[in-house]
This record gives structure tokens, sequence and C-alpha cells, in this order.
């Protein structure tokens, strides 16, 4: 069935959507006959998606039509006023798309469109103006002068919103790179189109033929469809989430009459009181009312283990309940928050120091030797004959346009990231593919990143449990909200079902249950009586005849990092950690170096410690998936957000990777690689097409037709052998 | 020879009433999902009796 496991549900989930100021944010538009709302409903995936969706009105009345844009994961939906958001919601979710209400400001952002009109307006050209300059090519039109005059006066009609709409980027692009003292691939391809240009009019107005038009505009017409075969991002992805789409929209707050109201999280005030349920995330830093609850921080510290805290302890905004509702007392805002400073203090950093595209650093050179051949050239033929100095001159200008080296780039590096999306890493640009190339280090978040979240390796020991007797303990666990029994039950999913016997919980304590006449207890070690045997995180078991103990051990990605440490060495990979040092043993183990594994840093230390390597000239990647790696991540060459689901939050990263492909980083990196190398070919042939154009206009042979033959000709070289290459290696990388 | 400049002008116009439908199709949001209206032809359609009913379809 389409969509996803259908997430744990309260009738009052949400309930927040009901408050009109919160309604409001989500509502595009409301009357009297109709109420229509925008969600993203990232599990949204295939065609039965939109079947479900879209024939929404069968399963409800009230819903009048859906429509869904799969490329963003949006449903627009419209439904009697009548009916309420929380119950619509409440629906998706049953059905399996939970909506995720964070994501609202971004879907607000408008689509530009500018660039296809652009696109539009340069093909338009292109494919006119080579249609009337068809007889010309075939040396049909020479003797008809009227005829030429009137196709080069269209021509020059229809060329005009090109120069001036289309090939606008360019010259901007160029200008703004002259004033500030630099030189991109922009400036000798204004220079080109130009020269092209200028001759062009020249012609057409000494009423000669309508000149190198048909080439200008299939220039520029190349040009733009390279730039958007460049921009193709992923849409559904955000890459640059800031932390109040990682807190919920609202909570319960608590009255002083203890009756329950739902505020916007806005809306709290120190020393309110609030009320936070299993699973969900506390929005402030505040102060623990309730006797005792787990709070895992593992995605805000890095901490593996849920941490038990008492009554009064301080308890940071970020981190997530496990187990009862608690209460608790606000004790600073979400905005000034523990969590929420550190965020804005990473994000005011300075930017990474901008790696000078390849092609960017190649044009200087070509723009020198341009200029130098162009002036040769003049000055040789001004000996030859004067008069065909500025003919001469533009053509070398006209042909050297680095039509093939600017799709060069675009295709080779647009089609670098398709293969690595195909491959499970999404990146944010395609910029991003040429700082891969250049990575020669790799450190690794701990919790999350290099142990799978969602597993423990459970030991049991002394193992003289009979198995009967393990699945009476495994039923236990099914019904106990703690983070250990949670851990213990998913791990042994398949275990038959039992009936137990007057079960029951003591909170903080463990569990005791009967079956079969004999009672079972699962708990703390003191609780079964063996309190002299306690040790941190473990659970303990105990029957009539049999006690043993289990240990949770984080479940370690080994494949991953054992392919890691092979491709990069030991050497050159780091894991930063902010939990505890319990697992340098086992990482160790693994085939990390000592001194290469840090523990117990905070968010800022690991920042440092990036800096640090960076400073000792290393180019670092940085792979994490938590809260306290967001400074690492905008601090490294490239960081990746690590995530088990797409489109749960990430924190803001250069791109997106799926946990299932983090074995495959090698071969992804090799691909990163390997597109510089085919960028390299391409740039070598595009080059060569244009010492062999600029041979002929040096000899003052070039002519219309020659340069609307060879330049088609040398960019659809270059976008076949970027694709091909790509293609190739992607199959060659993935094939096993 | 009169025709050729009947027929260029007659192409032209063609071809910009063509770029005047693309833009039409770019406003109207024709090429922001390139992956649901394929798979939308497919469907069933829906029997009209629904509307007698509740009028849920109109609109």
């Amino acid at each position: 069935m389409a969509g996803s496991k259908p997430a744990k549900e309260r009738p009052d989930q949400y309930a927040f959507l009901d408050l009109p100021e919160i309604r409001s944010r989500y509502i595009s538009f409301e009357n009297e006959q109709q109420v229509r709302v925008n969600l993203s409903l990232p599990a949204i995936h295939c065609s039965s998606c939109i079947y479900l969706l879209e024939n929404l009105h069968k399963l409800e009345a009230k819903i009048l039509r859906v429509q869904v844009h799969f490329a963003r994961k949006e449903a627009a939906i419209v439904f009697s006023p009548d009916y309420k958001l929380s119950e619509l919601a409440l629906l998706l979710n049953y059905i399996g798309y939970p909506p995720d209400f964070s994501r609202n400001e971004e879907t607000k952002k408008k689509q530009d469109r500018t660039f296809l009109f652009q696109l539009g307006i340069a093909g338009f050209a292109f494919g006119s103006i080579m249609l009337w300059s068809t007889p010309d090519y075939f040396g049909l039109g020479q003797d008809n002068a009227t005829f030429r005059n009137f196709t080069a006066v269209l021509s020059f009609i229809v060329s005009l919103p090109v120069l001036l709409f289309s090939a606008r980027h360019y010259f901007i692009s160029a200008y703004k790179a002259l004033r500030s003292k630099s030189i991109n691939l922009d400036v000798p391809i204004t220079i080109g189109i130009m020269a092209l240009y200028t001759q062009s009019v020249l012609q057409i107005f000494s009423w000669q033929g309508a000149g190198y038009m048909d080439s200008f505009a299939g220039f520029i017409f190349f040009l733009l469809i390279g730039k958007w075969f460049q921009n193709m991002t992923y849409a559904s992805l955000s890459f640059d989430r800031d932390f109040s789409s990682f807190f919920p929209v609202a909570i319960q707050r608590v009255k002083p009459d203890l009756s329950k109201e739902i505020v916007p999280i806005e809306q709290l005030q120190i020393h309110d009181l609030i009320e936070v349920r299993n699973e969900e995330i506390i929005p402030c830093d505040s102060e623990l009312l309730s006797e005792e609850t787990f709070i895992d921080y593992s995605f805000v510290t890095g901490e593996a283990q849920p941490v038990l805290l008492k009554k009064g302890a301080f308890v940071y905004a970020g981190g997530q309940v496990q187990g009862l509702a608690c209460r608790l007392k606000v004790n600073a805002t979400t905005n000034r928050s523990h969590l929420t400073q550190l965020w804005n203090e990473t994000k005011d950093k300075t930017p990474k120091n901008q790696l000078l595209r390849y092609q960017d650093r190649l044009s200087r050179y070509f723009l020198l030797i341009l200029l130098l051949i162009a002036s040769v050239s003049g000055i040789a033929w001004y000996f030859i004959a004067p008069g065909a100095v500025f003919r001469v001159v533009v053509a070398v200008l006209i042909v050297a346009c680095p039509c093939a080296l600017a799709l060069s780039a675009p295709f080779t590096l647009g089609n670098a990231m398709r293969a690595l999306g195909k491959a499970g890493l999404y990146l944010k640009n395609s910029s991003v593919v040429e700082a891969l190339t250049s990575i020669d280090t790799i450190v690794l978040d701990k919790t999350g990143t290099i142990t799978d979240p969602n597993s423990y390796q459970i030991t049991v020991a002394p193992h003289h449990l009979t198995d009967q007797e393990f699945t009476v303990f495994v039923n236990m666990a099914r019904q106990s909200t703690h983070p250990l029994s949670k851990a213990l039950a998913s791990a042994h999913e398949a275990a038959p079902e039992l009936e137990l016997l007057q079960l029951e919980e003591i909170k903080g304590q463990g569990m005791r249950a009967e079956w079969n006449g004999e009672t079972y207890l699962l708990g703390s070690a003191a609780f079964i009586g063996e309190a002299h045997l306690a040790k941190g995180s473990e659970l303990f078991l105990k029957t009539a005849k049999n006690c043993a103990h289990l240990r949770f051990e984080s479940s370690w990605r080994s494949l991953a990092i054992q392919r890691i440490l092979d491709g990069y060495g030991a050497n050159n990979c780091y894991v930063l950690s902010g939990d505890h040092n319990q697992d340098s043993e086992a990482l160790l183990g693994l085939g990390f170096l000592k001194d290469h594994l840090f523990f117990e840093l905070s968010p800022q230390q690991k920042t440092a410690q990036i800096q640090q390597l960076q400073k000792a000239g290393k180019q670092v990647l940085y792979i994490g998936d938590g809260l306290n790696d967001v400074g690492a991540l905008g601090t490294a060459a490239i960081g990746l957000a690590l995530s088990e689901d797409m489109f749960r939050f990430t924190p803001s990263a250069d791109g997106i990777l799926e946990a299932k492909s983090l074995v495959n980083l090698i071969q992804m990196l090799r691909i990163g690689r390997f597109a510089k190398r085919v960028l390299q070919i391409c740039l070598a042939f595009s080059l060569s097409y244009n010492i062999f154009g600029l041979c002929i206009a040096i000899s003052g042979q070039l002519t219309p037709l020659i340069a609307a033959i060879l330049m088609p000709i040398s960019s659809i070289t270059i976008v076949l052998l970027s694709t091909l290459l790509i293609h190739f290696k992607y199959k060659h990388s993935f094939k096993s | 020879m009169g025709i050729i400049y009947l027929m260029l002008i007659v192409s032209l116009c063609i071809a910009a009433f063509f770029l005047g439908f693309f833009f039409w199709a770019t406003k109207n949001g024709q090429f922001d999902d390139d992956y649901g209206p394929s798979v939308r032809v497919l469907f069933e359609d829906e029997p009209i009796i629904n509307d007698v009913n509740n009028g849920s379809s109109k609109v």
C-alpha cells in the first residue's frame, strides 16, 4: 500500500491546528463554500499515492478536491468550512501521509519562472533565424538582395529580446566580476556575445545579410540549456532548515486551575507550566516538575542513551520525552533557549571560503590568450591587408567564444549530481560536486551516524534463560514505555504474543508479571534484588530460578565504517562525538586510530576541531545527523547530513545522505573525482574546437556558415561526452 | 518569388503563436510537476452520479 506506516496517533494530536492563529498560517484561501490549504506530505512517493490522495473525497465527503504536486510532495486540498483542519490532518496521518507542518514557510516561496521564459525566447529566435537563413547556407539567397535584407532585418528584430532579456544574466555576471576585479567564465562569453552581435548588426545595416545572428541566438540558447540542466535541484528536499522547523508548532499549557490549553510555542512565557507527552520535543529550556522522566538528547548532544532526570532537574530545549507525559516549568522562551543560541551562533559565522570554480580559474588564461591571439592576428593582417583587420579580429573573438567550454561544467557536474542522487546522496547544488573532488579527510559524528539509532546490540549474560522465558520478557517489555524495554521489544518484534497475568509496572523501577504460575521480574538491579550488580544502561531479568542481565550497545554500521577506513586510510578518518567515551574500545576495534577519536565535545568544540584540521591544510568532509553538528557541518568544506528518512528534519548542510547509502560513500566520492576528470576531457575537446576555429578565423576565412556549423557540433559533442562517461562510471560503480 | 515573403511571415506568426502558447503553459504551472500528470491520465473517469448525490466534485 502507498504511504508510510501510520505513526502512533492520538485523537488530539493535531488539535493545535484549530487555534485561529495557527490555522491561518496554513490556510491559503477561505470563503463560505470552501477552504483551501497546501500541505506538505513527505510520504508521497509513487503513482498510487496520487491516486489515493486525489480520491480522498470518497473517504470523506467534506473534502471536495485534492491535487497532488508530485515533485514538491505537496497536496492542495479544498474542503468544506465545517470540516476542521485537525480532522483533515488526522485523516491524512491515518492513511499514512502525516502532514509536515514545519515546512510551511518554505513552501510559500513562489517559483521563479523567468528562466523558462528566457529559454523559450532564445529557442524561438534560434529556430526562426535558422529557418530563414537556410537558403543562405546553400548559397541560394545571394543573388536576391531584397530577400536577403528582408530576412536580415527580421533576424535583427527577433534577436533583440534575446540580447536584452535572455542573455541578461551573462552581462550582469561579467560586470560584477570585472567590478570586483576578478574574471569568471562569463567575461569571455560576454566578449564573444558582443563581438557576434556588433558584427552582425553592422552587416545587417550595411545591407550585407544577416551576419552571425543564427550563431548568436543558438549560442544563447545552448548556454541557457546548460544552465537549466545545472540548476536542477531536489524540490522536495530542504537543505537550509532552521531550528524552528525542529520544534513543535504548539504545546499544551497547564493553566493555574490545572485545565489544559494548546498554545503556539511563541506565546509561551517564562514560568508557564507545560505538559509534554511521550515522543514530543521539549520546546524551551525548563525545569522538570514531574517525579522523573527519560529524556532522549541524542539529536541535540549526541548522547546515545536516554537520560533519567529527577524532579527539579534542568531540561534543555530539544530533548525528546520518552515514556509518560511530564510537566515542566518554562525557564527561557524558545528564542532564548540554549539550543537556539547555539544555532544562531554558528549561523552568523563567516561563510565557507568559496572554492574558485575550475572553469573560472581556467577562463583567466583563456581570456589572456584570446586577447593575445586577437591582437597578434590583427597586427599581422595590418601588414597583409589593412582593410581586413577589423573583420579578422572580430572573427577571432567570435569563434573563440567559449560555448562548448561553458557547457562542459554544467553538463558534467549536473550529470554527476544526478548519478549521486540515484545512489542516495542528494546535493544542494552542482558546485558541491566540484568540492567533492578535493576531499582528503573524512570526519564522522558518532551517535546516529556511524551507529544505527534504531537498533541496539543486545547481549544476554549469563545466557541460561530458556527461549520460553525470554519470550515472556519480550512480551512484558512490549507493555512498557521505558526506552530500554522498548529497544528490547523492537529487537524481538517477531516473538509470539503471550497472555500475561497481573502485569504491573512500578514507575522508575521495573515490571512484574505472572505467566504459567511463575513470577517474572524485569527492571533495574535493585528491583530484582541484586543491587550490587548495578551498572549503567542495563536491564535485569529474573524468574524464580534464573537471573540474567541485558547489555545494550550501540549497533555499528560496521560495513560502512570498514569501507570508509579502507578507502581513505585510518590516518585520514576522525570521529567527533558528543557522547561519553564508553565506545572508544569498540571504535578502536573497528580500526580507528586512538588520537583520531574525540569524545564529550560540545558543538563549538566540534567546530573548532574541524577548523584546526582545515588550518592544517585538510579538505574535510563532515558527516553528521544532529543539531550538535550544525556548526561542524557549516565549517567543513562539505557537510553532509545523514538521514534515515529523507523528509525528517535534518540540520542545514550541503547535502543529504541516505543512511543506507553510507556504505557506498567511497564509490560516491570516486564518482565525484571522476567527474573532475570528465570535466578536463571536455575542456580539452572544447579547446581543440576553439583552436580549429581560430585557425580558420586567423586565415580570414570565417563565414557565418562555418560558425553556424562549428558551434552546435562542438556543444553536442561535449554534452554527449559528459553524459555517456558519467553514466558508464555510475553503471560500473554500482553494478554489484 | 513574392510568395516566399508571405510564407516567411506566416512561419514567423506560427512560431510566435507557439512561443505564446509556451508562455501561457509556463504561467499556468504546466512544467512545475513533470510526473503527476503522466499518472493522472491513467485514472478511471469518475461516474457522474457522484455529482448529483452530494455535489462534491463541483468547481
